[in-house]
């Protein structure tokens, strides 16, 4: 019996290993070319700095950049905010429209990007009259993101003793201070889940991005756009100063948990 | 009691703040996604003149789609890579999903961001390192032809190729799916099934798998989708024998600016995972998922 529970273990731990292999070995690759002069065929190495220091002179990939970062936070932002307050909905009250609502919440998820993406721009090209811009991107990445969020913060809370809340009602609290000093309080790493995740969606997303953005770049579009030229060494250099900030988050986030600082919702 | 004291208050009924509470974020899908989808439904039975939208009511694009042999094959490539690349998907997740959840500890949350953070990296730029690990001039042939070996000629450009691509993009959501289900999941339920004489295989699938079987769907789903309308795998890692029907879809959108036509096409894209994520719910009893137990 024993055995069994040690074998499935090692097979679950192996699988685990085998898919973090499979989706960083592509990454691994592109940070490796990004130190290589040659593009397109990087073997043998040799090495060079030069993609850095022409990342560093031209200006279009930093604003590629800011724009992505821009578009991630204010999709995450939008849809973190709706998803938590139609979780707390559906989670905490009954009503008759509760079936109707979770299935308008799950919608985005039956439309693939590259729908979302063109039935938005024919929308606001044809209906709205509206030429590609940040906000409509924002807005077509949040609606897509919607669904994740809400499922991230449905998972999350669906354990969340609701009448934590009404206690502090009882109390007196009204109902924003109550969310503020209770529910808040113990929520956040669920509502830092679903941010994190459509932050990275709507980040580096291309079909969404790429057909309501009009002429404004980021660095998917960017990406696109220079496929014909063949891809600049700049972009991947990029990429990899990207990565190497998220695995130095991730670092601080495992030196957080071991040393039991944060515990991100965890409770033993 | 929370009822009570509202009232007692002269505050709003559950039902008020109910709606007040989940209506933004249902207008806003109902506005933006909704909205946007019947109107490519309207644009779909217009035709297009030189890059515009001409509001001439016909069945012209439809007849288009459903007469012309490879439009049809374009849509079956899809379809077929979309159900196995799902398949395979879902059999690699969950061993991956149910070890997070039981073993990841208090580090749970790191792993599960782990699969996650590989979409901090474009999805061309990772097609391009795909490439260049199992393209025909890639890491792994080039690696064999020293050694005197043959190439694997299925990782040249072949629907295989775009396969194992859509995969490595769409994998990270199923394992996700499956893990957000697990972590509600109560594994004391399999000591109980244990104790009354279950082994685990059966445990398994009369414990385990009903019970997370909707986060598997909502997994199913999120590889399904964007796998059936996937256009970019395609084009980079496929190969001229691996159009997909995305491609072609995008492609009006692109160059030959027939966007009535391309509108008909997102129409049947949308209808066929529509019907296959139907077909997919069938198979949901809510009496044995779980769900009902959590109701009220």
């Amino acid at each position: 019996m024993k055995a069994g529970e040690l074998l499935a273990r090692l097979t679950g731990g192996t699988l685990l290993l085998s898919l973090y292999l499979f989706l960083y070995a592509p990454i691994a690759y592109v940070i490796y070319v990004s130190f290589q002069k040659d593009l397109n065929w990087p073997f043998p190495p040799s090495w060079t700095l030069a993609h850095y220091a022409a990342l560093g002179a031209d200006q279009t990939y930093r604003e590629g950049l800011w724009n992505s970062i821009l578009l991630g936070v204010g999709s995450a932002v939008i849809c973190t905010a709706v998803a938590t307050m139609g979780s707390i909905a559906v989670l905490k009250y009954r009503s008759r429209w509760r079936a109707l609502m979770v299935v308008i919440f799950l919608c985005p998820l039956f439309v693939a990007d590259l729908l979302v993406g063109i039935s938005n721009l024919l929308f606001n090209r044809q209906i709205l009259n509206l030429p590609g811009n940040m906000g409509s991107a924002m807005i077509g990445n949040a609606v897509h993101c919607t669904s994740f969020a809400f499922l991230i913060m449905l998972a999350q809370l669906s354990r969340y003793d609701w009448r934590l809340d009404d206690a502090a009602m009882v109390f007196g609290a009204r109902p924003l201070r109550c969310f503020f000093e209770v529910t808040l309080p113990l929520i956040w790493p669920a509502m830092l889940g679903a941010f994190l995740v459509s932050f990275i969606l709507a980040f580096n997303n291309l079909e969404i991005s790429f057909y309501n953005l009009g002429a404004i770049p980021t660095l998917p579009t960017i990406a696109w756009g220079s496929l014909r030229f063949g891809l600049g060494g700049e972009l991947f250099a990029l990429a990899a100063l990207v990565n190497g900030v998220v695995l130095g988050a991730f670092v601080v986030m495992y030196l957080l948990m071991r040393y039991r600082i944060v515990s991100f919702g965890h409770r033993e | 009691m929370a009822t009570e004291i509202a009232s007692a208050r002269g505050q709003l009924s559950p039902e008020a703040r109910f709606l007040l509470l989940a209506l933004p974020g249902a207008l806003f899908v109902v506005a933006f996604l909704i909205l946007p989808m019947l109107s490519i439904l309207v644009f779909s039975f217009w035709r297009t003149e030189s890059y515009n939208l001409i509001p001439e009511w016909n069945l012209g694009n439809y007849a288009i789609l459903f007469t012309t042999p490879t439009y049809m094959t374009f849509l079956l490539r899809s379809v077929l890579t979309a159900v196995a690349v799902s398949v395979v998907a879902l059999i690699y997740s969950w061993p991956i999903a149910y070890f997070m959840a039981k073993h990841g500890g208090r580090y749970r949350l790191l792993l599960s961001l782990g699969v996650a953070a590989p979409f901090f990296t474009g999805v061309i730029l990772r097609i391009t390192g795909i490439q260049g690990i199992m393209g025909p001039v890639g890491l792994i042939n080039m690696g064999l032809m020293n050694f005197g070996l043959p190439p694997i000629s299925f990782l040249m450009y072949t629907p295989t190729a775009a396969a194992i691509g859509i995969a490595y993009l769409f994998i990270p959501f199923m394992v996700t799916a499956i893990y957000l289900s697990l972590l509600n999941f109560d594994f004391e339920l399999l000591e109980v099934a244990k104790i009354n004489g279950a082994k685990a295989w059966r445990a398994f699938f009369e414990v385990t798998l009903p019970l997370n079987w909707i986060g598997t769907i909502i997994g199913l789903v999120l590889v399904f989708v964007p796998a059936l309308g996937d256009s970019i795998t395609a084009r980079f890692l496929g190969g001229p024998n691996a159009a997909s029907f995305g491609q072609v879809l995008s492609l009006q959108f692109g160059e030959t600016g027939t966007w009535a036509l391309g509108s008909a096409m997102g129409v049947v894209l949308f209808l066929v995972s529509s019907f296959v994520i139907f077909l997919m719910w069938r198979s949901v009893n809510l009496r044995r998922s779980g769900f009902t137990g959590r109701e009220g």
